[in-house]
């Protein structure tokens, strides 16, 4: 057995409304060459001018993971020729990139983990690139779109902390509000570095599998490679350092280019942008946009409010489904039940429908008011179940269709009193059969104070009144 | 009645009192190009249409002609490349546009070394300019055509670049005055880029004072340019006249040691009435002293500069593969498409330029060529600014003879020669604002000064240079070809 | 050493070709500045020096607003090309 070791360069666009160093619209569009401006073409005479707004998510990315932010951030050139690249070099950060020696835990198999960030830095997308027969098309549109690429150290053992990183770093962007980070719009995207080792402190030679564009690509990647490296070590070769691609219709990695073809990129510092000073009182503003983190919140919620770790992941997947639990916590709920309501009837039926938590026409405040009926004992909490799906499908308040269905219970103990005294009334042989020993006759009384309720006296209640009606007069 | 060889003065003062109209002097700007082409090769473009202005500035209505790596929306744009002859861009720079909002009218865009990187006006893909002094003697450049613009009165003012000294030394062997100001004074945004850290937009003009009017248009900070100063809210021609006593000058000692027994006679009576130009700039009411300069500097500039600005330059023009604009090469591959564009699309000096500029950013070699470049770049610049807290100029020839006949070698020259080829490009180490101005003649050819100031001091340099200029007797001069 | 086959494939990595003899100048012209580099090398104190990219500290750069504006139209960015087809610029297929 080979210890496999990991290590991750994960590229994310950035959510902004401009692009990193053009004010072209950073969107996407399924018309090509629409969001252009002179810079993403690379036109001559162009400067890059950079996006006030991207050094700021970036930023908050950077702060999140616990990077150390540089007091000035420079920009460096990264020199190639590819059509996607119409400048014939990348704007990206090489010497004082935003944030450096980082980390973000992740938890495997109950274990917590810190995966160590080598850096994060900001650059460019390039172009796009459609394929026909035997010709290309080139979009500019996804040119120039901020990016931040954030590298780890070869730190990572498994596949499945390697897929823990990416969704830890994908809810940090997403909690951040830095990227709607959809793989499915190629917006995450990784270059993944795999070795194998027979000892733990020794690093194998590094394999690097370029440009894979799915978590589910990311793991099939990893489990292929670390499979045809371990057949050739057992077959007494050794590793290439090369840089492969991964094919994921046939499941394989293939060479791109070896070591000695590797690219020499030239990098220089960009002349175009002067280095930018970091102010620290700007810096601080930005720390407080920083929301708790799902890591964060998961302690929370098992260390305060008694949650096991499975609930506590589920609510903590999405930030607004975080937010809705605790809005209900604010609201005086009790966080166990809180879960239940939400990761039972609520999620199944955000799961039916497709649709997010923010668009729920139930807020926090009516689950709450709901869950309150029922502890109260005013409904039980079959009705409750009932009275909450008729609520999100019909989208009218609970509290509105407890009473357009009638179903509140007869809650005081004077008004299901009543009605138990006239049933006493219409049966004045039960004292003394009860008196002969007759004691089930309390539940046909019960039954028949829930007849004339047609249902809605709170049994106990009934019960307990019965109880002391039944002995009273002796 | 001729109006391009007047000053902006006079030509606005006949536009005001309606002696002649900005269509009459587009006409004359337009044919006085079209005569002087066959012999000076000046323009790649000479338009034929003028644009309807209506703004009132001191240049509204006067024409003036555009550097060709200045990018015009809808006008050919050809960096005098063979890679870009067909490109029509989509955009303005921001002078232009400055210069469009001020009223100015454009007639022409002129020609400059293949992609402003040259000092001969032998390179562009239209062919050679001439020196309208001397049709066998190069202008110099890159900002050839300009130059010779100006110097023939076909207008009264052209915009350049200047990277090295390619706005001040053709306007020293046109015997016209030419200003790079301060980095960052006037935006690069649509000007080609050759060298991004040492380019520079600039003008011609034929007096200090035309200058000053087309500076305080085009300067001024850009949205569009991250390096563009803060606007420094002066009005270059208001200062001009003040006083000048006691400011202090100096020029290097090493430059020209024992000129006395050089055998270039040439160079001898350059330096000699470079001299006799000091005493008269002392008489003024300068001071003018002899500094000296470490030698091991001075004989860094060219090599530093060529590693700059050819590491920078193979990486600026990366761009042109002729595929999103440009020229397209032919083949069956994206590699064999980009690889005959480029290697049609350039000339040899272009592309021995950028092998030697990857060269010197390859990885193995960056520290040692690239990285040693830029820290003797800071040494020079460093030495200039201890200087300039005690003068507040550099005086020095503009060149150390004149304008070089066609086809003569520039390495038979000697050392000392040499470094008043190269002392020019120091002010665009250190971003400084720099003026050359004509000051004489030797072989009858225009011999020129250069004052070099502190950064961000270009009302100064410009106060300084128009008190100069008084006692040239060089100003608004017009070129023999030209009369 | 700097050899023609090192500068040819300096030169087709930057995407062109040269003529035989334009290369034996080339050779010539690296020698002459490699000595001048060599002798920059050997300036005093030079290893002290932190490089210069800008002529001066730039301390005025600004930050652009996150505003969409200056859109070209996408009839004029792909004008320039010569190969165009639905509005993208059309090149041979590109294989990595």
């Amino acid at each position: 057995m080979y210890i496999p070791t990991i290590g991750l360069e994960v590229h994310c666009e950035l959510k902004t409304n401009t692009k990193n160093f053009s004010s072209a619209a950073n969107a996407y569009s399924e018309i090509p060459n629409r969001n252009i401006a002179t810079v993403d073409l690379g036109l001559p005479g162009i400067l890059p001018v950079i996006n006030e707004n991207g050094v700021k998510q970036s930023l908050k990315m950077a702060f999140a993971m616990h990077c150390e932010i540089p007091e000035f951030m420079t920009f460096e050139r990264k020199n190639y020729f590819y059509p996607d690249l119409p400048k014939g070099y990348q704007i990206t950060q090489f010497d004082q990139p935003v944030g450096v020696n980082g980390y973000l835990m992740i938890n495997v198999n109950g274990e917590d983990k810190k995966v160590l960030i080598h850096d994060t830095h900001l650059e460019e997308d390039t172009a796009s690139l459609d394929h026909y027969g035997n010709y290309s098309l080139i979009d500019y549109n996804r040119a120039g779109v901020p990016l931040l690429e954030t590298v780890t150290e070869p730190c990572m053992h498994s596949v499945e902390e390697a897929i823990a990183f990416l969704e830890s770093l994908r809810s940090v962007f997403l909690y951040c509000g830095a990227s709607e980070a959809r793989t499915d719009r190629g917006q995450m995207r990784c270059d993944v570095n795999v070795s194998l080792s027979d000892s733990e402190n020794i690093l194998g030679t590094k394999v690097e599998i370029k440009n894979v564009n799915s978590f589910n690509n990311v793991k099939d990647a990893i489990i292929t490679e670390i499979k045809r490296q371990t057949e050739i070590l057992e077959a007494g070769g050794s590793i290439a350092q090369e840089t492969r691609r991964y094919d994921e219709n046939n499941m394989c990695t293939y060479s791109m280019r070896s070591k000695e073809d590797a690219i020499d990129y030239k990098y220089f510092k960009e002349p175009n942008i002067p280095p930018i000073k970091i102010e620290r009182e700007w810096l601080e503003e930005i720390k407080k946009e920083i929301p708790a983190l799902q890591y964060e919140r998961i302690t929370t919620y098992m260390e305060e409010y008694g949650l096991s770790r499975y609930d506590a992941t589920i609510l903590v997947k999405e930030k607004e489904m975080a937010e809705y639990f605790e809005e209900t916590l604010k609201e005086g709920a009790d966080p166990k039940s809180a879960c239940n309501w939400i990761t039972s009837v609520i999620l199944g039926h955000m799961n039916k429908y497709e649709i997010p938590i923010t668009k729920l026409f139930l807020t926090p405040k009516m689950l709450v008011e709901l869950m309150e009926l029922v502890s109260s004992g005013k409904i039980s909490s079959k009705q409750a179940k009932e009275v909450l799906l008729k609520s999100l499908e019909e989208e009218k308040s609970p509290a509105t269709l407890v009473e357009e269905l009638g179903i509140e219970q007869i809650g005081t103990d004077d008004e299901i009193l009543v009605i138990v005294k006239e049933v006493f009334g219409e049966h004045p042989e039960v004292k003394e059969q009860y008196k002969s020993g007759r004691t089930n006759i309390v539940d046909f009384l019960v039954g028949q104070v829930m007849k004339k309720t047609r249902g809605q006296a709170n049994p106990a209640t009934t019960r307990k009144l019965v109880q002391e009606e039944i002995v009273k007069g002796e | 009645m001729r109006y391009m060889d007047k000053s902006i003065d006079e030509i606005r003062k006949a536009l005001d009192a309606q002696t002649v109209t900005s269509d009459t002097l587009f006409q004359e700007s337009v044919s006085l190009a079209k005569q002087y082409q066959p012999a000076s090769n000046a323009f790649v473009t000479i338009l034929e249409e003028k644009k309807e202005q209506n703004t009132s500035t001191i240049l509204s209505g006067i024409p003036y002609a555009l550097k060709d790596n200045i990018s015009t929306k809808g006008i050919l744009t050809t960096s005098s490349s063979n890679i870009l002859k067909n490109y029509v861009p989509v955009y303005n720079a921001t002078v232009y546009e400055k210069l469009e909002r001020a009223g100015a009218v454009l007639m022409g865009k002129t020609v400059l070394d293949e992609l402003a990187m040259g000092g001969t006006g032998t390179t562009g893909h239209t062919g050679i300019v001439k020196n309208p002094w001397d049709d066998t003697r190069q202008i110099g450049g890159s900002s050839a055509g300009s130059a010779a613009a100006v110097a023939l009165g076909i207008v009264p003012f052209a915009i350049g670049s200047d990277t090295g000294d390619s706005i001040r030394k053709p306007a020293a062997f046109g015997g016209i005055v030419g200003f790079k100001p301060t980095y960052g004074r006037v935006s690069r945004y649509g000007l080609f880029a050759f060298a991004s850290s040492l380019d520079h937009v600039g003008c011609f003009a034929r007096n200090v004072k035309d200058i000053a009017y087309v500076t305080d248009i085009i300067k001024g900070k850009d949205p569009h340019d991250m390096t563009s100063l803060p606007d420094d809210n002066k009005k270059y021609t208001d200062t001009l006249d003040h006083d000048i006593k006691g400011r202090k000058l100096f020029y290097i000692k090493e430059a020209f040691e024992n000129y006395e027994n050089s055998d270039n006679l040439e160079y001898k009576e350059t330096i000699s009435k470079f001299l006799e130009t000091v005493e008269k700039v002392r008489e003024l009411g300068f001071v003018v002293e002899e500094v000296s300069f470490p030698k091991e500097l001075l004989n860094a500039v060219y090599p530093t500069y060529m590693a700059i600005s050819c590491a920078e330059a193979t990486s600026n023009n990366a761009n042109l593969t002729g595929i999103p604009f440009g020229v397209r090469g032919e083949g069956n591959s994206i590699n064999e498409i980009m690889m005959d564009a480029r290697t049609k699309g350039f000339s040899e000096l272009i592309k021995r330029r950028f092998v030697l500029g990857s060269y010197i950013l390859q990885k193995e070699n960056q520290e040692k060529l690239f990285k040693n470049a830029q820290r003797v770049r800071r040494m020079i610049v460093d030495k200039m600014n201890a200087l300039f807290k005690k003068y507040d100029g550099l005086l020095m020839p503009a060149s150390g003879g004149i304008a070089p006949h066609f086809g003569e070698k520039d390495d038979q020259l000697s050392d000392r020669y040499l470094i008043l080829e190269n002392h020019l490009v120091i002010a665009n180490f250190g971003g400084f604002p720099s003026i050359t101005l004509p000051s004489g003649f030797v072989n009858e050819m225009p011999i020129a000064i250069n004052l070099t100031g502190r950064q961000f001091e270009d009302d100064v340099v410009l106060n300084m240079a128009y008190k100069i200029e008084t006692i040239t007797g060089c100003k608004n001069q017009i070129a023999k070809g030209g009369k | 050493m700097i050899t023609k086959e090192k500068l040819k494939d300096y030169a087709g990595k930057l995407m062109f070709d040269m003529k035989e003899e334009e290369y034996d100048t080339l050779v010539k012209e690296f020698d002459v500045i490699l000595k001048q580099m060599d002798f920059i090398g050997k300036i005093e104190g030079i290893e002290q020096v932190e490089p210069m990219t800008f002529p001066y500290e730039i301390g005025h750069a600004h930050f652009r607003k996150d505003e969409v504006k200056d859109i070209l139209e996408t009839v004029d960015a792909v004008k320039n090309a010569s190969d165009v087809e639905n509005n993208q610029v059309r090149v041979p297929k590109v294989v990595d």
